[in-house]
């Protein structure tokens, strides 16, 4: 990378440094100065118009200078003041107009808890509104499309939505409607929300409680969910979110266990070599692919029996086969990966082929390929599978003895029949009962791991959920597997 | 074309012919000495540079309302930087109580359309813009037919009177925003966008209209240009005071008279203006204050109006601004709670709704007058309009939030007491209705009686 220009300033009196081009309120966010802020977005142009991010430039001699910090260019010497009293009183007047028309109904707002407008009220504001006239009604509840709800009333106007629309997610779906305080933010005439397959970060970027998910509205308060670290499977991007799931704290006790386990809900976590702050509404359906229904027990010819007997047959079977040929999933982790290659080094490139196959495959009506973060192989660890083993072409050797199926996808009516096959899978299906054995394994959010994304970029995701007794972690597994010894149950591995 | 000599309010630029049914082609404008300017300089091989130089030195300010040196807007703009430069004329006239823009487009299109080819020669622009008020039907017809009449006579288009000098000029229509007045707002609006103001940096002489160095210009100044290039920076000089060369069109309206549009020499006795040359106030009764060029201009009382004379710096130090030029004289007896409520509402009405302080405030302050109208004020209220135009000032993209605030509290300074008042007593100190008579009815019926059979005289005169 070519070395960037850089130019010394003071922010509140002290040194900071800023690269050439940048605005104050970028250097300073470098520099650890939080600069308020309410319309301007790292990853999208400077409109200016919350007017919050006010700062004070003094000068030389003369009155000092205020002006917008988002759209002020650092030049050299320029001493920025953040929170001088004269900054700190334009900020209250502007919470002053900005909370004017907007309900203040944080009590049954969804945003509550994680709504910048509530923390920069207590920051910077911290009075009543000095208004005793009626506020403007809007729209409340206006459907922008299917999986997004509009509160017209909680609305700033920030535009964050219609920017986002224009310079990410390209549909130019979005525009702001009439003046003054009856502006509002609508669908524009000659484009389809609903196609728009990033539309949900405009929930995120909103910095109110304006846009909400019509799926996630009232599931839970923030306060009552947490988030867990994780990588989306939904494709070889691998994007790296957060999962948000009930707090151990505030379990149910009387209502239906899954509300304690179930997905709340997902959300991106930033990473700028991978994803930036965005996710495509595939992860945020993300519920829709992990919590299909569950394999919980093994099978020997599609009769259940206990996890450590169907090892035990399992491992037979292979130490009995001559040929057998492994279909590792691209959906393993990359520890899996490393296990399976351990457990059966021996016997690896000998006796032993394994190829590597794809799990899953686009479904009808997906967004198969774009520009912007969908990529076409929906499995998230081809690659770190495709470092260790070679692709599957599709054929079986003609002197394959045995078949294992690590993960979904290779159908029954790929294989030749009569020809004995093991799988091994986390999810139910037709298929697993056919096999002359089925072992259950955990999945993504049972355990922790790591995926190695279409470019080489390695993210780890940590589990959070308990796996069941009879479901096996794949990494115990493969020693047993391969020394046809019963394996090890834990509650939890790695 | 050579310059007036001193008649009534001082030398005229754009005045200074009888209006009949066609003195706005071409071919009058022609024998009035236009498109000499033109001819000059295209013939002379004036260099572009000189042409800007001729209008710095000249000393114009510009007429839309902030009185910013045209010269000094022209100088900013590289003509060697291999970008397209263009030449906007602001013709959305929308400041309330102006209309002079309108006279001259309706009269004056080819003086107006000779300044943006010039203009546009100076900065070398290949492409200008008219962006035209969507309400203005005869000026939008006649600026229509100037520009094809200047088409037909090699006036516009490919290399104009083969000088090599080409300029194609488009003539958009508003929708009815008053912010579209805004050179950024306009700019957006020309591009199809909403029409919202721009944060600066950067300038618009930087990156303006598509992103190029755009110059955008008020009608008057650029009508001016002609005269400006044909007589000489120096000979222009000469008319006005020394800080405010030329003249000044003035749109009077209110209590007054005689309103219409005047053309005033700067320097020219405002007390003489309102008293003598628009015949004082209706009815005769006195003068209150004066809103002296557009509502964004802080009101000047009748004693604050003594001495004062039309001009820049007179207006500056008499404590507000030439402006737009649209002056509304206010009778005494008329309420000023009522009248900043009618001037609020039509900035709660024309906020654009981008950027906070503006688009929540207008409506805030309309709130609070309307409340104090309707009797229900409370003594804060004034306060509370203060502070709600102070938050407004300098916090905003554009100046409608600044300029609504100074159009309050200048109300409010000079007559707190009316506000009180009003306050204190639920009711207004004027309400006694305010007897006004129609100044045309008279002439009217005067000129009815003449023609007999006609149907009015705007109609005789081929206006519609």
């Amino acid at each position: 990378m070519s070395e960037r220009k850089t130019i010394d300033f003071f922010i509140n009196g002290e040194p900071a440094v800023a690269y050439d081009g940048e605005t104050v309120i970028q250097a300073a966010r470098r520099a650890g100065v939080d600069i308020p802020h309410f319309c301007w977005h790292p990853e999208l142009s400077v409109p200016g118009n919350c007017r919050i991010c006010m700062v004070e430039v003094e000068q030389e001699k003369g009155d000092p200078w205020f002006d917008i910090g988002c759209n002020m260019p650092v030049t050299a010497g320029m001493r920025v003041l953040t929170e001088s009293e004269t900054v700190k009183k334009l900020r209250r007047d502007t919470m002053q107009f900005i909370t004017l028309n907007h309900p203040v109904d944080c009590g049954i707002c969804s945003k509550s808890g994680e709504c910048t407008l509530q923390d920069y009220h207590y920051e910077h504001n911290g009075r009543p509104s000095l208004s005793i006239d009626r506020k403007n009604h809007a729209t409340k509840f206006y459907p922008l499309s299917d999986r997004i709800m509009l509160d017209n009333e909680r609305c700033i106007m920030c535009t964050r939505c219609v920017r986002f629309t224009h310079e990410v997610s390209q549909s130019k779906a979005l525009a702001a409607v009439h003046r003054g305080d009856q502006a509002l933010i609508r669908p524009a005439e000659d484009a389809n929300f609903n196609t728009d397959a990033y539309s949900d970060n405009v929930i995120d970027i909103c910095p109110v409680g304006a846009l909400l998910s019509r799926k996630d509205l009232s599931n839970a308060r923030v306060w009552y969910t947490e988030s867990t670290p994780s990588v989306c499977p939904g494709c070889a991007r691998g994007c790296t979110i957060d999962i948000w799931h009930r707090k151990a704290s505030w379990k149910f006790t009387a209502l239906d266990p899954q509300l304690n386990t179930r997905i709340e809900r997902v959300t991106p976590r930033e990473t700028p070599e991978v994803n930036g702050p965005w996710i495509c509404n595939k992860a945020r359906d993300l519920s829709a692919l992990l919590e299909r229904p569950r394999a919980m027990e093994a099978l020997v010819a599609g009769r259940p029996v206990p996890t450590p007997e169907a090892v035990v047959q399992a491992a037979a079977l292979l130490a009995g086969a001559q040929r057998p040929l492994v279909l590792v999933s691209s959906w393993a982790s990359n520890e899996e990966l490393a296990a399976f290659q351990s457990a059966f080094g021996e016997r690896l490139g000998r006796s032993l082929t394994a190829v590597v196959k794809a799990d899953h495959q686009p479904q009808p009506g997906e967004v198969e390929e774009d520009a912007i973060l969908i990529v076409a192989d929906k499995n998230p660890n081809t690659r770190g599978a495709m470092a260790l083993f070679p692709a599957w072409d599709g054929t079986i050797p003609p002197a394959t003895d045995l078949v294992v199926v690590w993960g979904e996808g290779g159908m029954a009516a790929a294989l030749p029949a009569g020809l004995p096959v093991i799988r091994m899978s986390g999810y139910a299906a037709s298929d697993n009962a056919e096999a002359a054995v089925f072992l259950p394994l955990s999945i993504q959010i049972e355990r922790d791991g790591s995926y190695t994304n279409i470019d080489g970029v390695v993210n780890s995701f940590r589990g959070y959920l308990t796996k069941a007794p009879a479901v096996l972690h794949a990494i115990d597994l493969f020693p047993s597997l391969a020394a046809a010894q019963p394996p090890v149950l834990t509650g939890r591995a790695s | 074309m050579t310059l007036p000599a001193q008649v009534g309010t001082g030398r005229k630029f754009f005045m200074n012919f009888p209006v009949t049914a066609d003195s706005h082609t071409l071919a009058a404008y022609r024998g009035r000495g236009g498109y000499q300017a033109l001819a000059k300089v295209l013939s002379t091989g004036m260099a572009p540079t000189d042409v800007t130089k001729e209008v710095t030195a000249s000393g114009i300010l510009g007429h839309g309302g902030a009185a910013f040196p045209a010269g000094r807007k022209w100088g900013v703009v590289k003509l060697d930087d291999g970008e397209p430069h263009y030449v906007c004329m602001n013709a959305d006239e929308g400041e309330p109580g102006t209309f002079k823009d309108r006279w001259l487009l309706e009269h004056v299109p080819h003086m107006c359309l000779e300044g943006l080819i010039l203009a546009s020669y100076a900065l070398k622009g290949r492409h200008a813009f008219i962006y035209i008020r969507g309400e203005f039907d005869l000026p939008w017809r006649r600026m229509r037919d100037a520009i094809e009449e200047a088409y037909a006579a090699g006036l516009l288009g490919e290399n104009i009177q083969g000088s090599g000098f080409s300029l194609d000029v488009v003539l958009y229509r508003g929708a009815g925003s008053y912010v579209c007045g805004e050179a950024s707002a306009m700019l957006a609006s020309l591009e199809g966008k909403k029409g919202w103001p721009r944060n600066r940096p950067p300038r618009l002489t930087v990156k303006g209209l598509y992103q190029r160095p755009t110059v955008v210009n008020n009608v008057e100044t650029l009508a001016n240009v002609p005269i400006i290039i044909a007589e000489g920076a120096e000979a222009f000089r000469k008319v006005g005071t020394a800080k405010s060369p030329g003249t000044q069109m003035i749109s009077i309206s209110g209590h007054i008279a005689r309103p219409g549009v005047y053309e005033v020499e700067y320097g020219y006795s405002w007390e003489r203006f309102l008293y003598e040359d628009c015949g004082g106030m209706q009815g005769g009764k006195a003068l209150k204050c004066v809103i002296p060029g557009g509502v964004s201009t802080k009101i000047l009382s009748a004693e604050e109006l003594k001495g004062v004379t039309l001009d820049h710096n007179s207006a500056l130090a008499a404590g507000s601004q030439v402006g737009s030029g649209g002056m509304i004289a206010i009778a005494e007896g008329t309420c000023m709670v009522r009248l900043a409520r009618v001037i609020q509402r039509f900035y709660h009405h024309e906020s654009c709704g981008q950027c906070t302080p503006c688009r929540e405030g207008m409506g805030w302050m309309e709130r609070v007058l309307d409340r104090i109208v309707r009797g229900q004020g409370r003594p804060e209220d004034i306060d509370r309009l203060y502070h709600i135009s102070t938050a407004n000032d300098g916090t905003t993209i554009c100046s409608l939030g600044d300029s609504a605030g100074y159009a309050v509290t200048a109300i409010l300074d000079h007559y707190r007491e009316e506000f009180e008042y009003y306050i204190a007593n639920g009711r207004s100190m004027h309400d006694g209705t305010l007897t006004v008579t129609d100044p045309f009815a008279e002439s009217l019926a005067r000129w009815h009686a003449a023609h007999p059979g006609a149907l009015s005289p705007t109609l005789a005169a081929g206006a519609h």
